[in-house]
């Protein structure tokens, strides 16, 4: 300190600093002195240096500013009084959560910047997820941000009212002797469920419903009946060499983040173990189907003779139909079936049979049966899925209605569902919420439900909540709050604990806190069995995310022969057969308001903001239908009008349609997008709600465009047929042949040679590799990279314009018949071209190289000619032809609170500039700030990418190609690398692993 | 030189229209006298413009405000309002470019050129061939200009010292293009410039009212006559320049449309990744632009009377060039398909047959059918010296020329590599907007500049008299 005060005439402080010494070399290379940023103390004023009284000036300056009116920033730039614990001014700060859907709730890494959560990407240490997490809750970021989040109780017709106001009408009819429904979505709380206990213990006439448009139920029942318990056991997916999937999306819709994460396990080049062979049965082409080595198209409801004629084909008594009518029936593949037979045969104990959640009771029953021939107990985990509470049948449902309509029920109250939407129209759920003398909805939103009911109470969003979560046993994940409650909402446990009290007035923030902690003292802390005490430990599950523990599982029971006999035979048609399904970008429909999910394209179809009716190639010209021509589905005396889209790959009777859609009560964004195709499901007893007989297909009279991000596949022009390997885009080979002779597989090009000398690249220079073998094309990289960096959302008029702002893209090519197609799918980004073509063109030099072997963008450079789209032999750049915060839903999301979710890390990009894939230079700089800081080298490890954090497989490989142990050059020396169009020469550094398919050689 | 402000009987009949001369292969046909050439020429210029002239004018006029009107809602809104997408980033508005500065080429080649080669017979069109070109150089250069993202930074094109250290990539063809195109206009409104000159003297000689309007024109044309006074010594100064100008036209009429298709042969894209871009395009500009010198010329001679001094001899000479430059053209068509197959090049192969046979063909028969068909119409004398014919067969050659451009542009970059990426290219009425609007700029100065300067060099047109060969004797100058 005195040394400031005291000028001297040295330059320099000290003799060691003269001579050199280490320490006082690095006090010079601080920035400050010690002292000079301290805080201010006013008991120091005495000896006022000149820098303080400049800051004491400064100070008052800026009080006597603020005082002023018309200070543009007025009321909202507030600098911290007190330094706060965690947050530290541009440093990240990351907190473990949970964050959670209708059916399921994933274990989160939550990213917050100046107290604001930013980004979420799987919490690591998760057992099950590993990190990974699904793109749906990543958007669910959006959701905290949504400019239409409820903010204040209200009325259905938007006028507030006050909490208490709500919380005596429940009161009124909690205490008064009607009954109380509570319609739930899945209750995956712990904590919640044994308040709800307590909430039906205290208010007798409470009843609890669980609602959801799918759940699995069947496969739960099928696996009582079969097995004599309720545990579903988890899966060894990755031990399994043999997988066949029964119309079953375990890869796509019906996945959890840990099956695609096992299953991909079994697809590494690197590993020593050999892939696994996927056979997949279905009748519409799945996200799971485009994986699968061997494809058999197939209606769902003969999957039940399919299934008999394998257990009967592998020699069970119990099933007399025989493989060889079925195959004739169906007209399947005899070679494929016989392959199927042979593998299943030959991996006693090593082969797994899975049906989708869809498929009818007997189905699963008879899966069960064929199962426990093939020795898949063996397959089994000791741990199991966690169902707190099943989800209500249809039967109890009716009932429900039906004492609603009787005037039998005093208040029903809704927790998140959306039941008017959801339920069969001939239910009459809507008719009898109206005979209900109060109707509340929980929510965050308003839905078709909070639009009849009279009061709609907001809820927290999940970054805002305390709560517990258990899929399954053992793991136990909590989740806390990153950001104090943004508008006037409340806890969904502090508002069932005031009406527990009976009094308005008792909700505080901290009522779920302190029942959550109650309950963790007395239920988890003794299961967990920790050394520490309840403080620490508490502290350092929060820390964690969750708690495991030691939890036994009952193993299955043997199965009962029985239970196959006893199961009624669906019934199996030849006329047309709907198959309605979960939408992949908007659920159940309870994610139609993010214009995230709705923008990123169908894994299959490419589609974006639309549903349709897929048909296949052979009813299509039969029917003489066209993509994009309305059609006409009837099932029984329901019928809908949407448009088809021909989908090459499909059973030939088959019309598959996604709910989710035709929303509308959905705010802004997702009023009135596709078609409500929840008016085919019917309230009447069925095998299957999703499976819908002797349906009828009829083209109607006009059209509606589907908006696609990849032009649909013409089938019928011979010169654009297989053009992905005749252009060395995708390259593939067969498994077997590889594993004799790993040279089979040789994908290297020819070495090219350059006229001039190639740049040479010392130190880290980044890279990436995609194993085409991992990915299975679920897309929430996608979803990752604009979360991540700031992409904008440009509605369907601009994607129909091919103006999408997605730096990421997941191309599909079809080779094949279009009624037996093979799909290969491709993640496309900017390649970091080292000869990049885009980089010589632009006239500004706003595209150039960095040292490390980026592609690099400088907005402000950029006035934009497009030249580099123009030269760009992959087309990933995207151009801002609008401003298109500004453009899209009438500057939609650029309302205040939206402004919230940018990245402070990327610039928000203006109209008019060229964009694209930065390999998130934002990460690569701070990581190598850090690396600076804490004077080592910096790693290629050092960096994960966004796309690649978040890959459930972990296709994405991403590092540092000069560092000859990193994982990416590994890929790079591989033999199944290669680089797509290697014979332009762009030198991409985006290494891509040949698709191996693993059918017989 | 004589002076006079009343149009002399000699070459007119009684009720003004110009005298039937006898046909005969001659520049100018059968000489008017030196006197009512210049009176002829002059006459759209000093007479009260007619109702014909003020139709015209109003159409093209409402056309360039229409472009101006498209030209404001891009500014606004962004280049979003037309059609361009990814992958086809270019589109409408450097089709309209790539064709505008092909139309101004004509406009060099007959003014430079043919200059140094001693071509009498472009005397009589060079002024306005010129002026086509400065007119169609003003087209095009609005369209790079305002087709970038973010046109209020154009200067970023430039090379100058800027505190950001930047300086412009000398790589990109973008570059060489600022430069080509400046570099031509600037020669070419130079050259334009000094031929006027002695006529501008002319014009100021020639006004002699009292009355304001006069004393302004000719205070006006003094200025711009530079203090011309026919002397010999300004004549030797004049020829020097003009030699010297042509001379540095010449290269230019061969450089700036190479350049301009190096902005697509530098590319690596299929269809625009070819070495016979350079010379193809220029033959391409040479075909266009006397294309558009003969719609136009048709057209002006009709209107003003000027059939003696616009002769069909020279627009024969004319068509003989377009007839030549539209089969180099044909057979650059030919050989782009012929390298495509001989280099054994996939990508290349499927570009050039999706060209003629995929979702576009429609544009490259059209392409075809005007380009290299038409034309071929011109080996017949008869034909090549019909005026009707030879007015639709310009016409069917411009539109063809736009068409290549757009066949070249569109096609390759809607179907390129991955065909994951590939697109379709719609264009929006904003697009068609800016492309009537431009030929609406393009006729509203053809026609300011036909009523208020002489549309046939009246100094030049005299070299080619009789009064001006050497064996002649006698006559009044």
């Amino acid at each position: 300190m005195q040394q400031i005060h005291k000028p001297k005439l040295k330059y320099w402080q000290a003799l060691e600093e003269l001579e050199g010494s280490p320490e006082a070399l690095e006090a010079r290379a601080h920035e400050f002195k010690q002292g000079v940023t301290d805080d201010f103390d006013i008991q120091e004023m005495g000896g006022v240096s000149r820098r303080r009284f400049l800051a004491a000036m400064g100070a008052s300056a800026a009080f006597a500013l603020t005082s002023c009116k018309s200070y543009l920033d007025h009321g909202k730039v507030v600098p911290y009084n007190n330094q706060t614990e965690q947050i530290v001014i541009g440093r990240p700060t990351f907190f473990a959560s949970v964050v959670t859907g209708r059916n399921d709730a994933a274990s989160v890494l939550v990213r917050t910047r100046e107290g604001r959560p930013l980004n979420l990407t799987g919490n690591p240490d998760n057992p099950f997820s590993q990190g990974r997490v699904s793109g749906h809750f990543l958007a669910s970021l959006m959701e905290l941000y949504d400019p239409e989040r409820l903010q204040k109780p209200q009325k259905a017709d938007g006028n507030s009212v006050t909490w208490k106001e709500a919380d005596e009408a429940i009161l009124k009819a909690l205490q008064g002797d009607k009954q109380v429904a509570l319609v739930f979505n899945r209750v995956m709380s712990p904590s919640f469920h044994q308040l709800l206990q307590e909430f039906q213990a205290k208010y007798k006439q409470v009843k609890v419903y669980s609602q959801t448009t799918f759940h699995d139920g069947m496969r739960h029942a099928a696996w009582k009946k079969s097995h004599g318990t309720d545990v579903f056991p988890c899966l060894h997916w990755d031990k399994a060499d043999v997988i066949l999937a029964l119309e079953s999306d375990f890869l796509g819709n019906e996945s959890n983040l840990e099956i695609e994460r096992l299953y991909a396990s079994r697809r590494d080049v690197m590993s020593k173990e050999h892939f696994n062979r996927l056979y997949v049965a279905e009748g519409n082409l799945s996200q799971t189907g485009m994986n699968a080595d061997y494809r058999l198209r197939l209606r769902p409801d003969a999957q039940y003779a399919l299934v008999m004629g394998l257990l009967n084909e592998l020699g069970s008594s119990a099933s007399s139909t025989t493989l060889a009518s079925v195959v004739k029936e169906q007209g399947l593949s005899e070679t494929v079936l016989k392959s199927l037979v042979a593998d299943l045969k030959a991996s006693h104990g090593k082969a797994l049979v899975y049906a989708g959640d869809r498929l009818p009771e007997a189905v699963h029953i008879a899966v069960n049966a064929l199962n426990d021939l093939l020795g898949a107990s063996a397959l089994y985990r000791d741990e199991a899925e966690v169902h707190l509470m099943p989800a209500t049948s249809a039967a109890d449902l009716n009932a429900l209605i039906a004492a609603m309509k009787g005037g039998e029920v005093g208040a029903v109250i809704h927790v998140n569902s959306n039941p008017v939407f959801d339920l069969p129209n001939d239910s009459g759920y809507a008719d009898a919420l109206a005979k209900v003398a109060l109707s509340v909805t929980l929510a965050q939103r308003v839905s078709e439900t909070s639009a009849k009911s009279t009061y709609v109470l907001p809820l927290h969003h999940d970054l805002e909540s305390w709560g517990d979560y258990k899929l399954h046993t053992g793991l136990h994940l909590i989740q806390q709050p990153v950001i104090l409650p943004i508008h006037d909402s409340r806890h969904l446990g502090g508002l069932f604990e005031t009406w527990l009290k009976g009094d308005s007035a008792a909700y505080n923030e901290d009522l779920s806190l302190t029942y959550l902690q109650d309950y963790w003292q007395k239920q988890v802390y003794p299961k967990a069995k920790p050394l520490a005490d309840f403080k620490s430990f508490w502290n350092a599950a929060l820390h964690d995310g969750f708690v495991q523990y030691a939890e036994p599982v009952a193993k299955p029971g043997p199965f009962r022969a029985a239970a196959l006999s006893e199961a009624k035979a669906p019934e199996s048609g030849k006329e047309f057969v709907v198959l309605l399904g979960r939408s992949y970008a908007t659920g159940e429909g309870e994610l139609a308001h993010n214009g995230w999910l709705q923008e990123v394209p169908h894994p299959v179809t490419k589609v974006v903001w639309d549903n349709y009716a897929a048909v296949s190639v052979t009813a299509a010209k039969e029917l003489g239908i066209k993509t994009d021509d309305l059609v006409t589905v009837t099932v029984g005396n329901r019928s809908l009008e949407l448009p088809a889209l021909v989908q090459p790959g499909m059973a030939d009777k088959v019309i598959a349609i996604e709910l989710g859609y035709g929303r509308s009560v959905a705010g802004t964004i997702g009023t009135g997008v596709g078609f409500n195709a929840n008016v085919l499901l019917s309230n009447a007893e069925q095998t299957s709600p999703w499976i819908l007989g002797k349906a009828n297909l009829a083209k109607a009279n006009g059209k509606h465009h589907l908006v696609t991000t990849q032009l649909h596949h013409a089938f019928d022009v011979d010169r654009e047929q297989n053009l992905q390997f005749t252009r060395g885009i995708v390259k593939e080979a067969n498994y077997q042949k590889y594993l004799k002779d790993p040279h089979e597989a040789e994908m290297h090009g020819h070495h090219l040679v350059n006229v001039t000398k190639m740049h040479t690249y010392e130190g880290v220079k980044w890279g990436m590799a995609v194993d085409s073998n991992k990915c299975t094309g679920c897309g929430s990289c996608i979803m990752a990279c604009n979360v991540e960096n700031n992409v904008p959302i440009v509605g369907p008029d601009q994607v129909n314009k091919g103006r999408e702002m997605h730096w990421m893209r997941l191309d599909r090519y079809y080779a094949g018949t279009p009624e037996e197609p093979s799909v290969t799918l491709q993640v496309m980004i900017c390649q970091h071209c080292d000869n990049a073509p885009c980089e010589v063109v632009c006239p500004v030099n706003a595209t150039n190289h960095s040292p490390d072997g980026l592609n690099q963008m400088a907005y402000n450079r950029c006035v934009g000619t497009r030249y580099c789209s123009n030269n760009c032999p992959y087309k990933v750049r995207r151009f801002n032809f609008f401003d298109y915060r500004d453009r899209f839903a009438k500057s939609f999301y650029t309302q205040e609170v939206h402004q919230l979710q940018h990245n402070p890390e990327v610039t928000v990009r203006s109209r008019g500039v060229m964009e694209k894939c930065t390999f998130c230079v934002q990460r690569i700089m701070w990581a190598r700030q850090e690396a600076i800081r804490e004077k080592r080298p910096l790693k290629g490890s050092d960096v994960t990418v966004a796309c690649q954090e978040v890959c459930p497989s972990g296709a994405i490989v991403f590092g540092d190609v000069n560092d000859p142990e990193s994982d990416i050059s590994k890929y790079r020396k591989h033999v199944t690398g290669y680089h797509v169009l290697e014979e332009v020469n762009a030198r991409p550094n985006v290494t891509y692993v040949a698709k191996l398919r693993n059918t017989h050689a | 030189m004589q002076v006079a402000n009343r149009p002399s009987s000699d070459a007119l009949n009684s009720d003004g229209t110009i005298k039937d001369f006898a046909v005969e292969p001659s520049v100018v046909l059968k000489s008017p006298s030196l006197h009512d050439l210049t009176e002829v020429i002059s006459r759209p210029i000093e007479a009260k413009a007619t109702l014909k002239w003020y139709i015209a004018l109003a159409v093209s006029a409402s056309l360039l405000m229409l472009e101006m009107v498209c030209w404001g809602i891009s500014f606004y809104y962004g280049s979003g309002m037309w059609g361009n997408n990814i992958p086809v980033a270019w589109a409408f508005p450097i089709v309209n470019f790539v064709f505008w500065i092909g139309i101004g080429h004509a406009g060099t080649l007959i003014s430079a050129i043919l200059f140094l080669f001693r071509q009498k017979w472009r005397n009589g069109i060079a002024r306005f061939a010129e002026g086509m070109t400065i007119f169609a150089v003003m087209c095009a250069g609005l369209f790079p200009l305002f087709h970038t993202g973010r046109p209020w930074l154009p200067l970023y094109l430039m090379p100058y010292p800027n505190k950001h250290a930047v300086w412009v990539n000398f790589l990109s063809p973008l570059v060489w293009d600022v430069f080509a195109v400046s570099t031509y206009f600037t020669v070419s409104l130079f050259f334009w410039y000094t031929g006027l000159i002695p006529d501008f003297a002319t014009l100021r000689d020639r006004t002699l009212g009292k009355d304001l309007i006069s004393k302004i024109k000719k205070s006006v044309y003094s200025v711009l006559s530079l203090g011309w006074r026919f002397s010999n010594r300004h004549w030797r100064h004049y020829e020097r320049v003009y030699l010297i100008l042509a001379g540095l036209s010449t290269p230019l009429v061969l450089s700036v449309h190479t350049i301009v298709s190096f902005d697509f042969a530098v590319s690596g894209l299929p269809g625009w990744h070819t070495t016979i871009f350079p010379p193809y395009f220029v033959a391409g500009a040479i075909f266009s632009g006397f294309a558009m010198v003969v719609t136009v010329l048709v057209f002006i001679r009709y209107i003003f009377d000027m059939q003696h001094l616009i002769t069909v001899e020279t627009l024969e000479k004319m068509n003989k060039i377009i007839l030549l430059t539209g089969t180099i053209v044909g057979y650059a068509y030919g050989m782009e398909f012929f390298i495509a197959w001989y280099s054994g090049n996939l990508i290349e192969q499927f570009t050039f047959i999706n060209r003629a046979f995929g979702p576009y063909a429609w544009a490259y028969w059209i392409m075809i059918s005007c380009n290299v068909i038409s034309p071929q119409m011109f080996w017949f004398r008869k034909l090549r010296r019909s005026v009707p014919i030879m007015f639709v067969i310009s016409i069917f050659v411009n539109i063809g020329m736009w068409f290549e451009r757009y066949v070249i542009t569109v096609t390759s970059l809607a179907r390129d590599f991955l065909p994951s990426s590939w697109g379709w290219y719609n264009p929006t009425l904003v697009d068609f907007g800016l492309l009537l609007g431009s030929f609406g700029m393009f006729f509203t100065l053809t026609l300011l500049f036909v009523k208020f300067m002489p549309v046939v060099s009246i100094a030049e047109i005299k070299s080619v008299m009789d009064e001006a060969k050497p064996s002649h004797h006698g006559g009044d100058h």
